[in-house]
């Protein structure tokens, strides 16, 4: 039964990436030119027309936004996996959190290849792979867990609110410009610093870049908390889907 | 008389009426019983609206009942879905698998069977290329022959009897009866009694949600049409 669900989470996670490959003209393309093009913007803005950047500000820039794109596109996507599978969850007894488990590897995948460029590109802007990039993998699991939890709790949800939709997009920008994706927050009162190390988003951007660019390591205490944060995020997502599952089935899609 | 392999006590499905606060629910199940035993071919038979496709899926696992109890044996129940999960960009093969993976096949049984369901569905070079290419006739070949390829412990079958053409309907008519036979325990749901009076051995009359009569083929088949049609009715 286990091995049967991890065949066919993989096997789907393969026809999505395919099916979406070509769907558009230019298939894979797509999947490094469309962050390529909101860089570009981001750039456009804050850089040349405010001059709000500063020196490193390109590949602040680039680090914060691949990172946010993979975590916002498991939220959303993962998120609403359930709902866009009800179809699917109507006619076959599958635990429907493998549907958000196939959305979200999906855009774990297209990151790891735009991961792969952003590197690339570091090194072309002078910034070359170090030592401590032994530490990403760990980083990265910490990314992946706690935008999966915040998508557990979001794909449990839709289903029996669509309506939410509406509201996350806006909450997701708001969670982007609070967290230093894409300019530094620099001026964060002292009261509310506090807050800011438990924001995950927030402390895996400053670990991002510091690995990446600064060749420092995480600070482990703050990942840890970051680790321990995503986990009960994690298992409160599931234990709402799970509890929630049954209803799933007679919803209208 | 083989073991009990699922066994319905009283068992009741609501549904909400429709996606607002404080909306209504209505009880498509009201209160069916049935055992089902190993090697059985059980006919579910009633009027449209009756309840037979929620008992399905209630059988199939899909649905936990709101009231009642639903015994288990430790057996797999599948619904037999028609093109469960195909997705038009990729090739017939990929939705073959992808199909199969989603009916409860094990990825290597799938691949196994791939030549079987490549020379059943007649697609020949098309089975590489997108089903988006396909004309409907060609997409439902391609999906009665994955469907054919479950081997749950009790299948389930919702009126996906002949599909395609003349000769494909008499072909796929053939390979469904094979499917039934071989001591297959089957519960086959349909409105159209003549494919239950065929293919079953026993069956179950439910209305309005409710299980009116179950036993055998001939007993139930007499009591559900001196019901339809006592005194004829002046309309």
């Amino acid at each position: 039964m286990r091995r049967h669900l991890i065949e066919l989470i993989a096997f789907s996670t393969y026809a999505e990436l395919r099916a979406e490959a070509a769907r558009s003209y230019l298939g894979l393309i797509w999947w490094v030119l469309e962050p390529a093009m909101m860089m570009a913007a981001f750039w456009l803005v804050f850089d040349v027309i405010l001059h709000s950047g500063g020196p490193d500000y390109i590949p602040f820039l680039l680090i914060g936004l691949t990172v946010w794109q993979w975590m916002k596109s498991c939220i959303t996507h993962g998120g609403y996996a359930i709902w866009s599978n009800l179809p699917m969850v109507r006619q076959v007894a599958l635990p429907p959190l493998v549907f958000a488990l196939i959305a979200m590897l999906a855009d774990t995948v297209k990151f790891l290849i735009i991961f792969a460029l952003l590197v690339a590109i570091l090194w072309m802007l002078g910034y070359p792979p170090n030592a401590q990039y032994w530490a990403l993998p760990i980083l990265f699991l910490a990314i992946f867990l706690a935008a999966a939890g915040a998508g557990f709790v979001v794909a449990a949800l839709v289903p029996l609110v669509p309506d939410l939709r509406f509201v996350i997009e806006q909450v997701l920008m708001v969670v982007m410009f609070l967290s230093g994706v894409v300019f530094p927050l620099t001026q964060v009162p002292e009261s509310l610093q506090w807050l800011m190390a438990l924001n995950p988003v927030a402390v895996v951007m400053d670990d991002a870049r510091a690995i990446l660019m600064h060749g420092q390591l995480p600070n482990w205490v703050g990942l840890g908390k970051i680790y321990a944060i995503s986990i009960v995020l994690c298992t409160v997502g599931v234990l709402f889907v799970q509890r929630l599952a049954p209803r799933f089935p007679k919803l209208a899609s | 008389m083989g073991e009990i392999l699922v066994e319905l006590e009283h068992v009741g499905v609501a549904f909400q009426a429709q996606r607002s606060i404080g909306g209504g629910r209505f009880w498509a199940l009201e209160d069916v019983s049935l055992q089902l035993r190993r090697g059985e071919r059980l006919g579910v038979i009633g009027r449209n609206g009756a309840g037979k496709s929620t008992l399905l899926r209630v059988l199939a696992g899909i649905l936990v009942p709101d009231r009642g109890r639903v015994r288990r044996a430790r057996v797999s129940c599948q619904l037999m879905s028609l093109s469960l999960g195909f997705v038009p960009y990729l090739s017939g093969r990929d939705n073959a698998v992808l199909s199969g993976l989603l009916l409860g096949l094990r990825r290597r049984d799938i691949v196994a069977r791939l030549p079987a369901i490549r020379e059943f569905s007649e697609l020949g070079d098309f089975f590489e290329q997108p089903i988006a290419t396909y004309s409907a006739g060609m997409s439902m070949r391609l999906a009665f022959a994955v469907a054919m390829q479950v081997e749950p412990d009790v299948l389930l079958i919702d009126e996906v009897l002949a599909v395609g053409d003349a000769e494909f309907q008499a072909k796929s008519g053939a390979a469904l009866r094979q499917r039934m036979g071989d001591g297959q325990t089957v519960v086959l749901v349909s409105h159209d009694e003549k494919q239950i009076a065929e293919r079953c051995d026993r069956v179950l009359w439910i209305e309005h949600g409710r299980s009116v009569l179950e036993g055998g083929r001939d007993e139930v088949f007499a009591a559900y049409h001196r019901a339809q049609h006592p005194a004829p009715e002046a309309a």
